[in-house]
């Protein structure tokens, strides 16, 4: 399942990341659907991402959650932050956002 | 967790680049000879010139640059790091080195069939033979299993069997080692080339790629599994009826047939997935793509009518033939090149100079690698160039044709800006 509602918190590490562009479709990776879930714990100063790529075979895809991963690094500085690669469920264009949407247009 | 991302099993920049930039001067090199032999196409004298430029951008353009472009999509397409890159690097050198003992032999006026077609040969040959180790070897690792994959692995064979009909075809005109007519080996070496190497490692690869591309899933992967059993009956049939039955022309008749279901069912592909596609706006890349496979649909139209023309359409013999070629190699098969590099080489570029630098610092997008302008002009002056060139040829306008010709010149040069401004990209111009 994928994550649909997001705290506040959650939020906030939804709307950095939407910073990070797919390289090259050029729309960011949470419009295109490709953040799964955020788990962020201010008690134990963690920060989780599970996130998946448009194919397997994507030419850019480690490079992309590197972006990720330095991007949260550096705003989430005093959080462990990690950043899991999962393919369960496999992604489709049915969960790119309307804006992403608009975007592609 | 990110077993077979294709960024760690992405070639080295130095495998990739150089296939681009020999395959980008030779295009240009070789339409600036047209330039100085534009006669040939309204005369249809196959001189030394006429075949140096042929053997310019079928070997040193269209199969440099696919090489090159296929060393780095192998990784993306089957999901598995390139066998070798030594062997890439020694194939290039062989097919080079091949290229230019052959082509300097075409253009010794004292044209004749000498020692430098057979070394010539031999070295394009021996490249063509490492090129296949090197796919096979590395389709062999894949653990998916798909169709794409294994259109590009039946490709690679046809290859093989393409180069080995040409060297035959050579030795046998020197020493007539069998008493097989000449047009029977050149039928048969062509359908090979054509629709066996070039058409199925097309389909491979471009099935995979536009979907990604434009974002569509669910494609209709059984129109390709029904194109994948009907080309290759239809290239059997070819051989069978130029070996032993003398082009008979009702089996002519159904080879072609065959071939044209197979060829349309790809093309009714691409546009399922051009009609489904998410991403409305097409970038340069995908434009010039779209216009590469849209001359296939023209180069199938001629090909018909080249069959068909019992003397039926006025034109001067041989004409149809050349117009055929010129859709086909400088309009489908170096427009889809000429959009496709915009769609590969920016990346493996972008990841060279880049990779290290996301999320640390503001860095460009692959997209920014090049100049826009150019590439829209090109495309346009590409074109242009093609119809100036089939009109021309068409209605026997020598100035037109010429037009043509210089427009392509245009197109190469506008192409090589690029594409030389990508490979020696300066990191400092755009951080």
């Amino acid at each position: 399942m994928i994550q649909k509602t997001f705290n506040a918190e959650e939020t906030k590490v939804r709307e950095l990341l939407k910073q990070i562009p797919d390289p090259e479709v050029e729309v960011n990776i949470v419009d295109l659907g490709l953040i799964y879930h955020i788990r962020k714990d201010d008690t134990a100063k963690t920060l989780e991402i599970d996130m998946t790529l448009s194919t397997p075979g994507c030419p850019v895809g480690d490079t992309i959650i590197q972006h990720v991963q330095n991007l949260l690094d550096i705003n989430y500085a005093d959080f462990s932050v990690s950043v899991n690669l999962i393919w369960e469920p496999e992604w489709t264009p049915d969960f790119i956002t309307p804006e992403g949407r608009e975007q592609l247009y | 967790m990110q077993a077979g991302l294709s960024t760690k099993n992405a070639p080295s920049i130095w495998v990739v680049a150089p296939h681009f930039l020999v395959g980008t001067l030779v295009f240009l090199i070789a339409t600036i000879m047209l330039a100085f032999n534009q006669d040939a196409l309204l005369t249809y004298h196959i001189n030394g010139p006429v075949l140096a430029i042929v053997h310019l951008l079928i070997l040193g353009w269209i199969t440099t640059v696919i090489f090159g472009a296929l060393y780095q999509l192998i990784p993306v397409i089957m999901e598995v790091k390139l066998f070798s890159e030594r062997l890439a690097y020694i194939t290039l050198v062989s097919l080079l080195s091949g290229l230019i003992i052959m082509v300097l032999s075409f253009l010794d006026f004292r044209f004749q069939l000498t020692l430098g077609f057979e070394i010539g040969g031999s070295l394009v040959f021996i490249a063509m033979v490492l090129f296949a180790v090197n796919t096979l070897k590395s389709a062999a690792k894949a653990e998916k299993k798909s169709i794409h994959g294994l259109f590009i692995q039946t490709s690679v064979i046809y290859l093989i069997l393409t180069v080995l009909m040409g060297l035959f075809i050579l030795f046998n005109l020197s020493y007539n080692v069998l008493p097989i007519p000449h047009t029977t080996l050149l039928v048969v070496h062509s359908a090979l080339g054509l629709v066996g190497w070039f058409m199925m490692l097309i389909i491979g690869v471009a099935s995979k790629l536009m979907p990604m591309f434009l974002i569509v899933h669910k494609t209709k992967l059984a129109w390709l599994k029904m194109a994948f059993w009907i080309l290759n009956a239809g290239i059997l049939m070819v051989t069978i009826n130029a070996f032993f039955f003398s082009f008979n022309f009702y089996l002519n008749l159904i080879s072609l047939l065959t071939i044209l279901t197979g060829l349309s069912l790809f093309l009714r592909f691409n546009l399922d997935v051009f009609t489904r596609r998410l991403r409305r706006r097409l970038d340069i890349g995908m434009k010039l793509s779209v216009v590469g496979l849209s001359l296939l649909t023209l180069s199938i139209i001629a090909f018909i009518l080249l069959f068909f023309n019992n003397g039926a359409i006025p034109l001067p013999g041989g004409r149809m033939e050349i117009i055929f070629g010129v859709l086909l190699l400088y309009g489908f098969f170096s427009g889809l090149i000429l959009g496709q590099t915009y769609k590969t080489l920016p990346f493996i570029i972008w990841l060279f100079h880049y990779q290290s630098m996301v999320g640390k610092a503001k860095v460009p997008m692959p997209a920014d690698l090049y100049k826009h302008k150019l590439a829209e002009f090109h495309l346009y002056t590409f074109i242009a160039s093609l119809v100036a060139l089939t009109t021309g040829l068409a209605f026997s306008i020598e100035w037109l044709v010429m037009i043509g010709i210089l427009l392509m010149v245009i197109t190469a040069t506008l192409y090589s800006l690029n594409t030389i401004g990508m490979i020696f990209h300066n990191k400092k111009q755009l951080t």
